[in-house]
């Protein structure tokens, strides 16, 4: 299983950092990167979060996220640009589509951005444990169990609902449907009765995990009952001080023509 | 002390009672096995013992059940949780956590352990069955057998006084699922643990057991110390359920008019018993 979304094992020193702190570092990377209309503060961002992956071990993770993003990117910009009708035409396109420069500058601001504040958030859930995650923000922020445990069910869910989906495919494969078509209709046509199932196994594993939950005490747990302390450390200050004079920067900089 | 007084229940939307007027007590300190064929109601019993019925399974409930006093009908699941610990058969559905180690911890923290306990609890549950190296390990990169094993240390960490386990060898090894049973014995025996075990390895469970508790149809066909229940291995046989080899074989010998004695249980009786038999 590599979900985007899983827990990658590692000691580095993003690891290491306060859960609090890696949290505070992905927001403070994702607001910069809509604080500033800077297009090369962005692609720095963009850098910064490429060289976070290569220290805490999960580059591959981040590259292969890299990649998707952009192809997402690319349709993104293709439809903005089309749309946008202000500032200097640069081409005209039948149809009457016009591409503009100031299309083109907000187009490629706008996938930047998307790609800039979409990695910190994924290299974050990579370089820390659910666990530690919830705990910090019940400890530290309050948050009651009950909603930080639905964030982490929900995550937890992911891979496993995608298991399912493969065991239900393997099944239909085995029975002779052929799902090995590269015809996205009749692939959607055949995946649509499959919901089916996925929703009664999903219900069914909601409804044990629940009661999984309750007959271990879930209703009786208060805020101090965490046994992991995250205390803050060195570490944790210059990450955060860095946050700040990112968000500083990215203030300040000028907008880019 | 657990107390069933002529328990009926039917599931919400079931067209057949999944238990029938059943009486049953069980002591602390007892050491009890479920055995029957499927459908027999044994997984319907453990969810009656530990409060999900009639709380979360809805059905017509009739009758009483005790469990320390508390009347489960009137009394919340995580109440009755403080003192009985579940291990379900379906052990992917009922993991809540991720890691090994936070599998056990959500327990601990839960129940408000003292947090200078839960280390020397969660070591301890660890290595009672086995699997200390699986600590930081992450839930879905374990095989069955190794996710059982952490469904019962994370039950174990809480000591409960009972602890209810439906089929918890269900995807072991045999060396594994003697493992299982002997750290079960050791709990009943060391900390006076009242354990209630549905198990299919009949064998298995004949030989740690104090009484077993055979199912058919929803109700208790019969009930009692281990050998008085074999000694009845015809109509367990009719019965669908597995009776071990030796049981069969004491039967036959008993049959030709070889052996008058105890139906044998485990291997030492068994051998016991060939040993007479030899000497006649």
């Amino acid at each position: 299983m590599g979900g985007f979304l899983d827990y990658v094992p590692g000691d580095s020193w993003l690891h290491r950092l306060n859960p609090l702190t890696k949290i505070m570092i992905s927001l403070v990377l994702c607001v910069a990167c809509f604080l500033s209309a800077n297009h090369i503060l962005i692609l720095i961002i963009i850098g910064i979060n490429l060289c976070m992956g290569a220290l805490s071990g999960t580059m591959n993770r981040s590259l292969r996220i890299l990649e998707v993003l952009s192809k997402l990117a690319i349709i993104l910009f293709i439809v903005q640009i089309l749309f946008i009708r202000d500032g200097n035409i640069l081409l005209q396109l039948p149809f009457n589509i016009l591409i503009t420069d100031a299309g083109l500058s907000f187009s490629l601001l706008f996938c930047l951005r998307f790609i800039a504040a979409t990695m910190p958030l994924v290299l974050m859930l990579s370089v820390t444990q659910m666990s530690d995650l919830t705990n910090v923000l019940v400890s530290k922020l309050g948050i009651p169990y009950k909603y930080t445990f639905v964030l982490t069910t929900a995550i937890r869910f992911i891979p496993i609902f995608s298991a399912e989906m493969t065991n239900i495919m393997e099944a239909q494969i085995a029975r002779g449907v052929d799902f090995d078509t590269r015809n996205f209709f009749k692939k959607i046509r055949l995946l649509l009765p499959l919901c089916v199932p996925l929703l009664i196994s999903s219900v069914k594993r909601i409804d044990s995990g629940a009661i999984a939950a309750e007959l271990r005490g879930f209703n009786l747990r208060k805020r101090n009952s965490g046994y992991r302390q995250y205390p803050f450390k060195k570490k944790d200050l210059l990450a955060l001080l860095f946050s700040v004079v990112l968000i500083v920067v990215a203030t300040q900089v000028p907008a880019f023509i | 002390m657990i107390t069933i007084e002529d328990l009926s229940f039917q599931y919400a939307g079931g067209k057949h009672a999944a238990l029938s007027h059943l009486d049953l007590q069980i002591n602390d300190g007892d050491f009890i096995g479920i055995i029957g064929n499927s459908g027999a109601g044994k997984s319907t019993l453990t969810y009656v013992l530990n409060g999900v019925v009639p709380h979360h399974y809805t059905g017509d409930f009739y009758g009483r059940v005790t469990i320390n006093g508390l009347d489960t009908v009137e009394t919340f699941p995580e109440k009755i949780s403080e003192f009985v610990g579940s291990v379900f058969q379906d052990i992917d559905g009922h993991m809540v956590a991720s890691m090994v180690e936070d599998e056990l911890l959500f327990g601990l923290e839960n129940f408000n352990v003292p947090h200078e306990e839960i280390e020397n609890r969660l070591v301890w549950a660890l290595k009672s069955v086995g699997i200390s190296a699986l600590r930081y390990r992450a839930l879905s990169t374990l095989s069955g057998g190794q996710k059982q094993k952490v469904a019962i240390a994370a039950v174990l960490a809480l000591r409960p006084q009972i602890i209810v386990l439906d089929e918890p060898t269900g995807e072991l090894d045999p060396q594994s699922s003697r493992q299982v049973f002997e750290v079960l014995k050791e709990l009943n025996e060391r900390y006076g643990m009242t354990i209630i075990v549905v198990e299919q390895k009949v064998m298995l469970l004949c030989e740690f057991v104090k009484r077993l508790v055979v199912l058919e149809h929803a109700k208790i066909a019969c009930e009692g110390k281990v050998e008085e229940v074999l000694e009845q291995s015809a109509k367990l046989k009719d019965m669908g359920v597995n009776v071990p080899r030796i049981v069969s074989l004491a039967e036959k010998l008993r049959q030709d008019g070889f052996y008058r004695g105890k139906t044998p249980v485990d291997l030492k009786s068994a051998e016991a018993m060939i040993r007479e038999v030899m000497k006649a």
